[in-house]
Parts: C-alpha cells; structure tokens; sequence
C-alpha cells in the first residue's frame, strides 16, 4: 500500500507563535486516518495545509504526490468539509451544491449535487437557503459537497462536532461506507469515534506530533488486554506463568491488564487461556477489552 | 480551457447570486437618488442660468453667441481648457455634462460600495474554502471582478440612459442623433474609467478578510488619487491663474506639477475628446492602472492564508 499522503518536517508559524512544530507522518491510500490532540494541538492548521488553504511555514506536503499549495492541483482529488467554514448564505443549498459541481468541472453537476444529498440525508433541503439551515444540518450539507465527485482523498474536520447522537450515528455510517474507497482524514474530538473509524492516526500536541501509528499499536491492541473484574482473587502469578505473557498486573477500579508477547501468542490464544484460567479459579469478571481505550491513551500521551 | 471554464462559471455564479440578493437593487436605487439628486440640482442651475441671461437681454430671446458665452466659461472653469473639447462638448445639454461629471467624481465610490467584500466577505467567514478545492485562485479573482463589471455595466448604462432622457425632454433641442451618440460615449466612457477602480476594488477585498477594512482602506486610497491628482493640477497652474482661482499659495508651475500623472484620475477627462488618440491613450491608462492593481490583487490572494 502506498501513501496517498506524505507530511515531513511540516511547520506553520502565525507570527511568533509556532502552531504545528516538524510534523512528520504518511497517510496510507485507503485508509481512515484521524487527527487528535487537545485544542491548540494544530490539528485544524495542518489539516489546512494539506488542504491548501494555509501554507506551510517550512517541511512539505504532497497530496497524491502533488504539492497542495500549487494552483488547481486539488481540483476533483480532494473532498474537503472545512472546519467552520460556511456555505454562503444566500445560496438555495441544491444550486449552491450544483454550483460547486460546476467548479469542478463535473460532467452532471445536479445529478452528483442531488446524490450527495440523498447521502447525507437531506434531499428535502435543495430549495432551502444555506443561511436558513440548523447547524447539523449545514454540516451535513458541507459534507455532502466533499463527497461530490467522489474524490479519492476526503478531509473532514470535525464532521460531527455539535450533531445530535442519531445524526452523528449516520455520518459515522456515511464515513465508514468510505473506508477502503477513498482515503479519509478526520479530524475530530471524539476518540470513541476516532477509534471505532479509524486505521490509524496521528497525535499532535502543542504543535508537536507525539504519536503516529496504527490505531492497532496506538492503543496496544496487540500487545495487552484488559477484564474488568468483579469479584475474587486474581492469580497473578499463574496469569504471569501462562506462554507469552510479559506481564499481569491490578490497575485501578479492579481492572485485570495482562501485557504480552503478540510475537510468540495470538491475542485469541491468550485471552483464552486467560479467562479460562480466572474462571477455574472462580474470579468473576464483566467484560474484556484488547489494548487501552483512545481516551486512556491519548491523556497518557498528551 | 480550463481556467477560462472556471472564471465563466464563477463569473455566472457570483452575477446570479449578486441579482438574486436584492443588493443589486439598493445599489441601483442608491445611485438612481445619487443621479436624480444631482438632476435637479442641475437643472436648477440651469433655470437661475436661463433667467439671469434673460435679463441680461431685456427679455428678449438670447441668441446663440449670448448663450455660448457663459456656456463656454463654464465648460473651461470645471470641465476643460482643450479647444477641441470645448468644441466637441457643444452638442451635449450643459446640465447633462455637468451631471454626468458629478456621477464621475463619485463612481469609485459607487464600485468601491459594490464590491468591497467580493472576497474579504469569503475570505472571514471561510466559505472561500469551498472554492479554493475546486478552482484556482486567480480564478477567484478574475471570475469575480467580471461579475462585478457585468453588474456596473448594467447599472451605469441604466443610469445613464435615465440621464440622457431627462436630459433630451428638458432640452428639446438636443438632437435624436446626438441622444444616441452621447448615450453610447458616456456609457463606453464610464466602462473605460471603471477598470482601474473595479481592480482597485479587488486589491483590497483580497488583501483583508474583513470587509468593512477592505472598505476603509479602498475610500483612502480614493483620497489619495484624488489628492495626488489635485495637488498636481495646482501646482502646474502658472501664478497668475492659481491668483485668480484663490490658490494664492501656490506660487507658479512646477515639478511637483507631474505627480498628477502618477494618478489614474488625472486622466478621466479625456476620455470623452473627441480625438482617438486622446480617447485610446486615456482608455489604455486606465487598462494599465487596472492590470497594475489586478496583477497585485493576484498576487495578494496567492501568497496569503485562507
């Protein structure tokens, strides 16, 4: 698999202040990628660079290889829902779609424009004005104009920030229906969200990118497990006996975290035999979780 | 292709959505009360000018050196001292003229008004994120400044021509023929003289994000055309002529005369003589002023964050 996106050394400085620091990583062709970090991490800032919107102080982006910054370039490549960018408010939304269809060049603007709003489920918005729509529904209607076309690169920052649960539920469908299609970077708050979407992700942090990696490694899904435990005595020792495991040790709140060798044991090999063992030795527990929780991980690493 | 595609379409997008907002309108109105405005004020004029010459004459009808005189003193105090102008000028109602130059002094404030936010008011609030995926950024610009044209032309000729017909009912005598051709000179005139100030208009919506800044900055550098251009015409007026129009400061023609060339207004006035050549070098001025202020308006919007 080859990268759809390259970032090495990237730097953007507002003045004196440095908002991303030497930002280093690749985005797979395909993949979900996620950004994350804390407000002021510079997430928004390099989203924008990759987008074009911003250029970068120093380092170097390539978007399909191509340099984002240079005129045109993105034109039909990339699908972009900006962050609290918004639609111009005296635009009924179905022209206002049509319109940017016809921006980029697309042989049936109004058919792609009435597509992508079936998509984001709003076609009964395509005589609205864009200044007349709530706020999930103009995010949606901001979505639906990054899916026209169908890009092969999609950048969605913060697609479902500020949504109702039922309407952020069907965005994270209509994200999920992309993966494997296109390569997808989303930008968002929500490290549930992240982690159930996402391939991998990068986290920045003050500027400065402190992880990128598979969503895999990222939370530890091949090197440790977790069971909440309930009731009884845990065998440590024995857990610490049992082939491949590194260790096993009593965190907080009863949690069970037993870290171990993905070389030598398969993750189902040893989470078997595990709660196999607690069972015999009449330990209950309640539930059982590969690697950390994004959540967990991202406060450590932050 | 592609980049004329583009600047099409968003020269149609930015022209339906400018005639759908209803701001077209206000303008329209605006610049209508401006024109009506400066009419009556006109013929007023016209009126006292009637009578005064009427008495002058016992109230017997002026013939027509009696009225060409005054005519002619008025033409070369606010219009023009050129012979062949002043010439070319005779066929058209002195209140005409005078309105018409009038609604010159303010049309870069009138384009300034139209098109202050064309991209301060995308760039603010984002919504220029849309487009900059889609199209190039001269793109932007170039489709957008033809909207703006397209629009300045269809309200400058309306006005005008509401002009030109006030105009013929009050002074019969002003030939169909010459209705025509002064309908299409000062249309052509005030098309030629809108180009510099439309791309001055875009330099400054693309060089801030707020429009309301984009506004201040454009009436300023309106000021200081119009003070660079004053100062220089003053300064070139021999002594004895600065005397008699109360310029008493100014002492006699000298260097400081040129810097009214550094300015687009200075040559405004020639684009109603009657010579082509006077015509074509004042329209190609203007041309080159506007290229000047487009040309940074491109370079502005390319280097900046959005």
């Amino acid at each position: 698999m080859s990268a759809a996106i390259e970032i090495k050394g990237l730097s953007k400085h507002f003045g004196a202040k440095v908002a991303v620091n030497g930002v280093t990583f690749n985005v797979e062709e395909g993949h979900c990628y996620g950004l994350i970090g804390p407000n002021g991490a510079g997430k928004t800032t390099t989203f924008s660079m990759m987008c074009g919107f911003l250029f970068p102080t120093s380092g170097s982006i390539r978007v399909l290889g191509l340099d984002p910054t240079e005129p045109g370039v993105l034109k039909r490549k990339v699908g972009v829902l900006p962050q609290d960018a918004i639609l111009p408010p005296t635009w009924p939304v179905g022209e206002l779609l049509t319109y940017y269809g016809e921006l980029s060049g697309l042989p049936n603007s109004e058919s792609e424009a009435k597509a992508a709003l079936e998509r984001v489920q709003l076609p009964e918005t395509w005589n609205v004005q864009a200044g007349a729509l709530s706020h999930g529904m103009h995010k949606r209607v901001s979505m639906a104009q990054a899916l026209m076309g169908s890009p092969p690169v999609i950048f969605l920052d913060e697609p479902t920030a500020g949504l109702d649960p039922k309407i952020a539920a069907s965005v994270r469908n209509v994200i999920r229906d992309l993966k494997g299609k296109h390569t997808v970077v989303v930008s968002s708050h929500n490290l549930q969200e992240l982690e159930e979407l996402c391939d991998a992700s990068a986290i920045l942090d003050k500027g400065k990118l402190v992880s990128a990696s598979s969503m895999a490694e990222l939370t530890g899904q091949m090197a440790e497990f977790r069971v909440q435990i309930a009731r009884g005595q845990v065998p440590l020792e024995e857990l610490k006996a049992l082939l491949g495991v590194k260790d096993a040790k009593l965190e907080a709140n009863n949690v069970l975290c037993v870290s171990y060798d993905s070389v030598t044991v398969q993750p189902e090999e040893i989470i078997t035999r595990a709660v196999g063992l607690l069972a015999t030795k009449n330990v209950l527990f309640l539930t059982v979780w590969r690697g950390k929780r994004l959540e967990e991980r991202v406060l450590q690493l932050t | 292709m592609e980049d004329f595609h583009e600047i099409g379409a968003i020269w149609r997008g930015e022209t339906r959505r400018a005639l759908r907002s209803g701001r077209v309108l206000v303008l329209l109105i605006l610049f209508l009360l401006f024109v009506g405005l400066s009419l009556t004020v006109g013929a007023g004029l016209s009126r006292i000018a009637d009578s005064q010459l009427s008495l002058a004459t016992g109230g017997a009808t002026p013939t027509a050196e009696q009225v060409e005189g005054p005519r002619k003193q008025f033409l070369q105090t606010f219009v023009t001292e050129d012979e062949a102008m002043l010439e070319s000028l005779a066929a058209i109602p002195l209140m005409l003229l005078a309105v018409f130059k009038v609604t010159l002094r303010f049309l870069p404030l009138f384009i300034a008004l139209m098109g202050f936010d064309q991209l301060a008011g995308e760039v603010g609030p984002k919504s220029v994120r849309y487009l900059v995926v889609r199209v190039k950024r001269s793109s932007i610009i170039l489709g957008k400044l033809l909207s703006q044209m397209t629009l300045f032309a269809l309200l400058m000729s309306i006005c005008t021509v509401l002009m030109v017909l006030v105009a013929k009912i009050l002074n019969p005598l002003f030939a169909p023929a010459d209705v025509a051709f002064w309908t299409g000179k000062l249309i052509i005139s005030s098309m030629v003289l809108s180009l510099a100030y439309l791309s001055l208009t875009a330099l400054f919506s693309a060089l801030v994000k707020q429009g309301g800044v984009s506004l201040v900055l454009n009436v300023i550098a309106l000021f200081v055309i119009w003070f660079v251009a004053l100062i220089g015409s003053a300064w070139r007026l021999p002594g004895e002529l600065a005397m008699q129009g109360s310029l008493s400061m100014i002492k006699a023609e000298s260097a400081w005369g040129y810097i009214r060339y550094a300015s687009v207004w200075q040559y405004g006035d020639d684009l109603l003589h009657p010579h082509w050549g006077r015509f074509l070098t004042a329209a190609l001025v203007h041309v080159g002023f506007g290229l000047v202020f487009l040309g940074l308006a491109q370079l502005a919007l390319r280097k900046r964050d959005l």
